[in-house]
């Protein structure tokens, strides 16, 4: 049991290291914003779930698996909200110029 | 509370006030009575408060398949999400951000909502814009732009609401 | 495993420094408010790995559920704002 959680721990600190390093790369607020759900969505399930499995069957693991749910349906309102905003406000998505 | 549109069912109250009563257990995971009680007490005032104008019609058909397509939708999340990566790891990193214009053929406003949550939850593709039945997507790539310009969540999505009245 | 969990408190915390420079560098406004909801995203993670480092989970619990919704609100109402503010 707690190797597989630890296993599930790592493979969510790779997404979230990923993401981080998305976030410092890519070029403007809209392929950043990708960059961050890919942590709210792939990373944080990882981690949760593998903290899930150190805790054991019981309410604490309910309980994180509600939290998990909240941060699954909460995550998409939020970014829609921003680049929506961004996008309403006047910027312009960033293109490869072609030389 | 002074204009109820319709009158209340007893039925529909029940069913709301246990749907609150168990999120309201699965919160506070206490069991003693004065907890028990505070939460019923609670429960059936929201629900009271709130049976004039919010439809609680259970649909557990509609519910189950809902339930079905999730798995389905965390399987392309996963895909997006390699594929994702890969490409912000790649060092000389090959994107080709683009605004895209979806227009799905779907007759049902929590449809729509539902298919640009799951755009925006997949990895890669976000729902920029929401019109009555016009999405603007922004996709980071060919590929992922691939996945949500040839339908398919949109034809699993329109599987789910198949027997819905249409209000749109 | 308290060592294993020290770790990735740590680099948790590196993370959530990687997203500051985000917010403090940022080139538009929604760039900062992008850093936010990475940061906090990350303060939920962290407020449930130290419960378990603590071994007091049903409290941080709680209050990483909390810190989520007030996330949502919080965001919510600065996009909502620069929305109009851009518009006009």
């Amino acid at each position: 049991m707690n190797i597989l959680s630890i296993i599930f721990i790592v493979a969510g600190l790779f997404f979230l290291i990923v993401a981080a390093i998305g976030v410092i790369r890519l070029p403007d607020v809209f392929s950043r914003s990708h960059a961050v759900s890919l942590t709210d969505s792939l990373g944080a399930f990882l981690m949760l779930v593998g903290i899930a499995l150190h805790e054991g069957l019981g309410k604490n693991m309910l309980k994180i698996l509600v939290v998990l749910a909240l941060l699954y349906i909460l995550n998409p309102g939020i970014t829609h909200a921003t680049i929506r905003a961004a996008l309403r406000s006047g910027l312009k998505p960033w293109k490869k110029e072609t030389p | 509370m002074a204009t109820r549109s319709r009158p209340i069912s007893s039925n529909f109250l029940l069913l709301k006030i246990t749907a609150l009563f168990v999120f309201w257990v699965l919160l506070s995971s206490s069991f003693t009575w004065i907890h028990l009680g505070l939460g019923l007490l609670c429960s059936f005032a929201v629900a009271w408060i709130n049976s004039g104008h919010s439809p609680f019609v259970p649909k557990f058909r509609l519910w189950l398949k809902f339930l079905l397509y999730l798995p389905w939708l965390f399987y392309k999340i996963v895909e997006s999400s390699l594929h994702l990566s890969k490409l912000i790891l790649h060092p000389a990193l090959p994107i080709a951000p683009q605004l895209i214009t979806v227009e799905p053929k779907l007759s049902n406003r929590a449809a729509v909502v539902l298919l640009g949550n799951s755009i925006t939850l997949t990895p890669g593709t976000i729902t920029a814009e929401v019109g009555r039945n016009k999405l603007v997507v922004h996709t980071m790539d060919s590929v992922l732009r691939e996945d949500v310009a040839n339908k398919h969540i949109e034809s699993k999505i329109a599987d789910i609401f198949k027997d819905q009245e249409p209000d749109l | 495993m308290k060592t294993f969990l020290i770790c990735v408190l740590v680099l948790l915390a590196i993370l959530i420094g990687v997203y500051l420079y985000r917010v403090l560098r940022g080139p538009t406004v929604f760039d900062r408010v992008l850093g936010l909801n990475g940061i906090s995203t990350k303060a939920i993670i962290l407020l449930i790995v130290i419960g378990i480092y603590f071994e007091r989970v049903d409290m941080f619990i709680d209050i990483s559920t909390g810190y989520a919704l007030l996330n949502l609100v919080g965001v919510l109402a600065v996009t909502k704002y620069l929305e109009e503010k851009g518009r006009s």
